[in-house]
């Protein structure tokens, strides 16, 4: 039987996943967003230096998984991220979901090593996420 | 060989965009057809549904000719999972839509070469030509039916290339 009580949104969850995120030694995280192309056919063949963005969000954790991922032995990380944080950067950003913003997320900078997104969950209560976990894989470097 | 490629790929975006204009896909924040370049792109997790997606491959080079020629593997690769109206029981047809979308987007089996690093695009003075696709048996995971088709593109080296 499913529970239709009704129940007043509460910032809670939010505020406790907050707050336990920055006493486990949070930290900021940065992710590389692009901006919208104008000229589709030279950036669609890799030809324009899209403008990038770095968003910051904090605080966020980053834990290490187990090592059962092999594909070419680059470490795989979770990284929990404050959805209080992600909702203010949606806002100013004037995106319609937090989904959104991933997809425009090219790559994920915490202490200076990049990573890429390789999938994006989200925790909820009362009907609200309180956090959104990224799962990430560490990138390779790229020629400057 | 790089204007070949672009060549090739924007050939196609344009056909499709005649063919199925609602075909779209939404990245970096442009609704574009639904048609990209992996190498191009953002790393994919996983392919987007619904959307062709060219793979480069294979290069092979023929100098023994006045001009050399070379010709390159693309492989095209697209999946879908139907449509939610259907909830997903019409995937079979949908991904025939797409082998016909592809069918039709290949033809005809060549495109002038551009230079696509110009602006406006400079066309060059030979053509991009291919064969025809070899089509994949249909890969089912799950809920998901894929399927990759191959063609060789070949295109003559101008100066200056």
């Amino acid at each position: 039987m499913s529970d239709t009580a009704p129940r007043n949104p509460s910032g809670a969850p939010q505020m406790l996943a907050d707050a336990l995120l920055r006493s486990a030694s949070g930290t900021t995280a940065l992710l590389r967003v692009t901006g919208t192309n104008t000229d589709t056919s030279m950036s669609e063949v890799g030809l324009v230096a899209t403008t990038f963005a770095d968003v910051p969000v904090s605080p966020v954790l980053m834990r290490k998984l187990r090592p059962t991922w092999q594909e070419n032995g680059e470490s795989k990380w979770e990284l929990l991220v404050s959805a209080t944080s992600v909702e203010q950067q949606i806002n100013t950003l004037d995106l319609p979901s937090a989904q959104s913003l991933f997809a425009m997320t090219l790559a994920v900078t915490v202490a200076g090593q990049d990573y890429l997104i390789e999938s994006i969950a989200s925790n909820e209560a009362f009907g609200q996420v309180y956090l959104y976990r990224l799962l990430l894989r560490e990138a390779r470097q790229q020629a400057v | 060989m790089q204007n070949a490629k672009d060549s090739f790929y924007m050939a196609l975006r344009t056909r499709l965009t005649e063919i199925n204009p609602q075909r779209t896909i939404l990245v970096r924040g442009a609704v574009r057809p639904g048609i990209l370049v992996e190498e191009a792109e953002a790393p994919f997790s996983q392919f987007p549904s619904d959307v062709f997606v060219l793979r480069w491959l294979c290069l092979a080079v023929d100098m023994n000719l006045d001009s050399t020629m070379t010709g390159e593997q693309c492989e095209i690769v697209y999946q879908t999972c139907g449509t939610q109206s259907f909830g997903g029981l019409d995937r079979g047809r949908a991904l025939s839509a797409m082998d016909e979308e592809l069918m039709a987007m290949i033809q005809p089996f060549y495109t002038p070469k551009l230079n696509y690093a110009a602006t406006p695009p400079a066309a060059m003075l030979t053509r991009v030509f291919w064969d025809e696709p070899v089509f994949s048996p249909i890969v089912t995971q799950r809920d998901r039916l894929s399927r990759s088709a191959t063609v060789l593109v070949y295109s003559y080296e101008e100066q200056g290339e």
